[in-house]
């Protein structure tokens, strides 16, 4: 049964992912076209006049109907053609893997120091609700979830960075060229984002270690003699599993997303950098191919996370 | 109001003082100047501002494009530091034998990065290809040029359609810039893969990452260049470019807003340069939309902002008032224009009592959403509140704003942006103020006789006779109050101890033709 119900998700769940792509992308496509100014008036440049703009539109069929130019970009995207800038003429698909793994390393990076810290500081919490690590852990994660990540960047690269000097204070070397290199550039980046992701992680566990450690067979385990200690690591993690996994896969989409600001103040020319930039200068192709291959990320993710929740815990399965 | 202009007449003494001292535009920490022999060797790193809009001179057009493309090519004129007076380059001489002939001369022995010879066929084909490549933005800098001739090896003879004087800036700019016709025609788009003539060659371009050049050895000044290679490190965020350079990942971060002043002082392992810069920052009327389509309401706005004020409070001293669209050390400045608007709240009242503009007149102003702007706005909207407007400003980012007050939506009777400058001013002027250019957001008619005054600009090489034209034109835009110029932003960069031998120049755009590292 495992086998199939497997697949049969897998299958909807890629079905589902077309209809949620076209959305997406539409939606952008038409918030793009909504703003005032395009793209042409950008190409055109500082000594634009009206009627090198109009050519400009014509040369990229920027003055065709609304309608027309969606479709044909994603007629184009559904054959596996992401299209080129307007801008640079660099490949979409070029930019996005070159910039991807920049921003996979600081987010699997940041999920990771999430997860280490949040963890056990979470279960620690729970060992002793209301006791001074508890009270602690607590005050620091509303600490963590309060503070901007932008400002907690900015405080890591004066101290780590400029006085220091033990981290470079930006830029990024790619994992493929020198992996001790990119993630020594990858740390400052990853601590900034990783502030509100463990705040959020040791909650997480805190509740619902709580939730467990007053259920019945915590009760019968004690009652056995067991110590509270593994009780929390043998049993109670187990339990918790499935809602840690799902903060996990939540929390990594969340960070892809944030990574936008972190990136910025590090210049690490990631997806946030591309996007962002496009998205000001209205390179609607970059912009398109971006939002498609972060949804693909996105229900990937969901996608993996639901099938290790349904690996731990056969209910969900069925 | 008394000490207010005792400090603008102190700050515009003081800036042209500065400027003119030591026949330098670089001034405040001028240690970077302080050089011995220029040592051979090393890679530039340099925080670079914005991924360029393309490396193809040509095909490109943002105004952040050059300080990266003039390392790769060279232009046919080049310019004076603190002046932008032209210069030879390329073009050894230069002169129109009557006023629509422009004959040049090109320097013998210069070839391109693929060895192809930069002669006089060269020449043409690179002016040709300006005016008739499709994706060319530079077709109207040309305009004047009717055909181009080939009249000896290393000649080339402009036949113009009308006197165009200005062309030799024009061609100091984009225009100038050569490319190889032997890459062109190999494969018609060079916009990722630039050939020039400049002392370095293009090794790689990573959009908004990197873009690596490196020396050429056959280039026609090569002792003169010290470098191995510059590499310009694309970083958007200004202050993370700053904080590059004090970490030592950088040696220079360029145009830096006056408000990181502060944080290089702080720094103690920084250098900065600063100098006066044609960038001007302005508040652009829609002189066809109400109320501003009175010149009575643009005449008050002259005399109602406080410019000395203005600088100061936004520019930290980095800049200077702005009277014209060009700053004091330009060569075509005139001093008599300057003093049509000093700070005048009276004047600006009468002005627009007689126009039967109301107290608490509401401005419905557009301007942009970065920091700078938003506090270059605060201080407006104080300043104009004194005479009884109030002023209100819808923000957004630069592309959206300015699309929709130059373009089709007209929104907005006036955008406070900036105007970058030109090489030279006249088409800095005909691009402002004429009756069709895009920065005339309504296309409204230009006041009677400035046509005429900015073709007059152009009809001279004279020097002397082209600075009274521009008097004229300056006067004419000035008293009919076309814009309300505020101030000049200087430029100011950061720099490792190591650079040596760097200048800042008029344009704003940074070259690094003498720069050395220090080991």
């Amino acid at each position: 049964m495992a086998q199939g119900s497997a697949l049969a998700m897998i299958g909807r769940r890629l079905l589902q992912a077309a209809p949620v792509i076209v959305l997406a992308t539409f939606i952008v496509f038409g918030l793009l076209k909504l703003l005032p100014g395009d793209v042409a008036v950008t190409l055109a440049g500082d000594n634009a006049t009206d009627d090198r703009i109009a050519e400009i539109r014509r040369i990229y069929g920027l003055d065709r109907p609304f309608l027309v130019q969606y479709g044909v970009w994603l007629w184009k995207a559904a054959h596996g053609d992401l299209s080129q800038s307007i801008l640079s003429g660099e490949q979409v698909l070029t930019s996005i893997a070159r910039c991807f793994p920049h921003t996979l390393l600081i987010v699997v990076m940041a999920l990771g120091l999430a997860l280490l810290i949040g963890v056990p500081l979470g279960a620690a919490a729970a060992a002793r609700p209301n006791g001074l690590i508890d009270r602690a852990t607590m005050t620091l994660a509303s600490i963590g979830i309060a503070v901007p990540n932008f400002w907690l960047a900015m405080i890591l690269v004066s101290l780590f960075a400029l006085r220091w000097n033990i981290f470079p204070a930006t830029g990024a070397t790619a994992f493929s060229v020198s992996p001790a290199d990119a993630i020594n550039h990858a740390i400052l980046p990853a601590l900034a984002l990783a502030a509100g992701g463990m705040a959020e992680v040791a909650r997480q566990v805190r509740g619902s270690l709580l939730d467990v450690m007053s259920s019945q067979f915590v009760r019968t385990l004690r009652a056995k003699g067991l110590k509270t200690s593994t009780i929390l690591w043998r049993h109670g993690l187990k339990n918790i599993a499935v809602n840690l996994l799902t903060v996990t896969g939540l929390l990594f989409n969340r960070l892809l997303a944030a990574t936008v600001v972190v990136e910025a103040v590090f210049a690490i020319p990631g997806m946030g950098g591309l996007i962002v930039h496009a998205a000001i200068q209205r390179d609607f192709t970059v912009v398109q191919g971006v939002v498609f291959a972060m949804v693909i990320v996105v229900i990937l993710v969901n996608l993996v996370t639901d099938m290790l929740c349904a690996a731990i815990d056969p209910r969900i399965g069925r | 109001m008394g000490h207010d202009e005792k400090f603008a007449r102190l700050s515009r003494r003081e800036a042209m003082a500065l400027a003119s001292a030591a026949g330098a535009a670089a001034l405040i920490n001028t240690s970077a100047l302080a050089q011995g022999a220029p040592k051979k060797g090393g890679v530039l790193k340099v925080s670079a501002n914005a991924n360029p809009s393309s490396l193809d001179p040509q095909t490109g057009g943002a105004g952040s494009d050059h300080t990266m493309l003039f390392p790769m090519y060279d232009t046919l004129v080049e310019w004076d530091y603190e002046t932008l007076k032209p210069k030879p380059g390329l073009a050894e001489s230069w002169s129109f034998s009557d006023p629509q002939t422009l004959v040049m001369n090109i320097r013998s022995g210069v070839t391109f990065h693929d060895g192809t010879p930069l002669d006089a066929e060269a020449v043409k084909f690179n002016l040709e290809r300006a005016k008739t490549e499709q994706r060319s933005n530079i077709k109207a800098d040309l305009a004047t040029v009717a055909s181009v001739a080939v009249t000896g090896p290393q000649q080339v003879t402009l036949k113009l359609s009308q006197p165009d004087a200005a062309l030799p800036g024009i061609l100091s700019d984009r225009a100038g810039m050569m490319i190889s016709p032997t890459a062109v025609k190999a494969s018609g788009n060079i916009d990722r893969k630039p050939v020039g003539a400049g002392a370095y060659q293009f090794v790689s371009w990573t959009d908004n990452e990197k873009i690596v050049v490196k020396r050429y050895d056959k280039y026609w000044r090569a002792n003169e260049r010290h470098l191995d290679g510059i590499e310009f490190a694309i970083i958007p965020e200004l202050a993370t470019g700053v904080r590059s350079v004090i970490a030592g990942q950088n040696h220079v971060a360029y145009s830096l807003p006056a408000r990181q002043k502060a944080v290089l002082k702080r720094a103690s392992n920084i250098n900065q340069a600063s100098g006066p810069t044609v960038y001007c920052q302005q508040i652009y009327f829609n002189w066809g939309k109400p109320p501003f389509n009175d010149i009575r309401v643009r005449k008050a706005i002259n005399h109602a902002v406080d410019r000395a004020t203005f600088v100061k409070a936004t520019l930290d001293g980095v800049g200077e008032p702005a009277y014209m669209n060009l700053p004091s050390s330009h060569w075509a400045y005139d001093a008599d224009v300057a003093k049509l608007y000093p700070h005048d709240l009276d004047k600006a009242r009468a002005l627009l009592k007689e126009a039967n503009i109301p107290q608490g007149f509401e401005l419905d102003l557009v301007g942009y959403t970065d920091q700078d702007s938003i506090r270059r706005e605060e201080i407006l909207i104080e300043q104009f509140a004194k005479v009884g407007l109030k002023a209100k400003f819808t923000n957004g980012s630069i592309a959206e704003i300015s699309a929709a007050f130059f373009g089709k939506d007209k929104k907005g009777v006036g955008l406070l942006s900036a105007w970058t400058g030109r090489p030279d001013p006249s088409l800095t002027y005909t691009l402002l103020y004429s009756k069709n250019s895009y920065f005339n957001a309504a296309r409204a008619d230009v006041p009677a006789g400035l046509p005429e005054a900015l073709a007059a600009t152009r009809a001279s090489e004279n020097i002397d006779a082209r600075k009274k034209a521009f008097a004229t034109v300056q006067r004419i835009v000035m008293e009919n109050a076309l814009a309300c110029p505020l101030a000049f932003q200087f430029e100011l960069d950061a720099l490792s101890p190591k650079v040596k031998g760097f200048k800042p120049n008029l344009l704003g755009k940074p070259k690094y033709e003498g720069v050395w590292l220090e080991s």
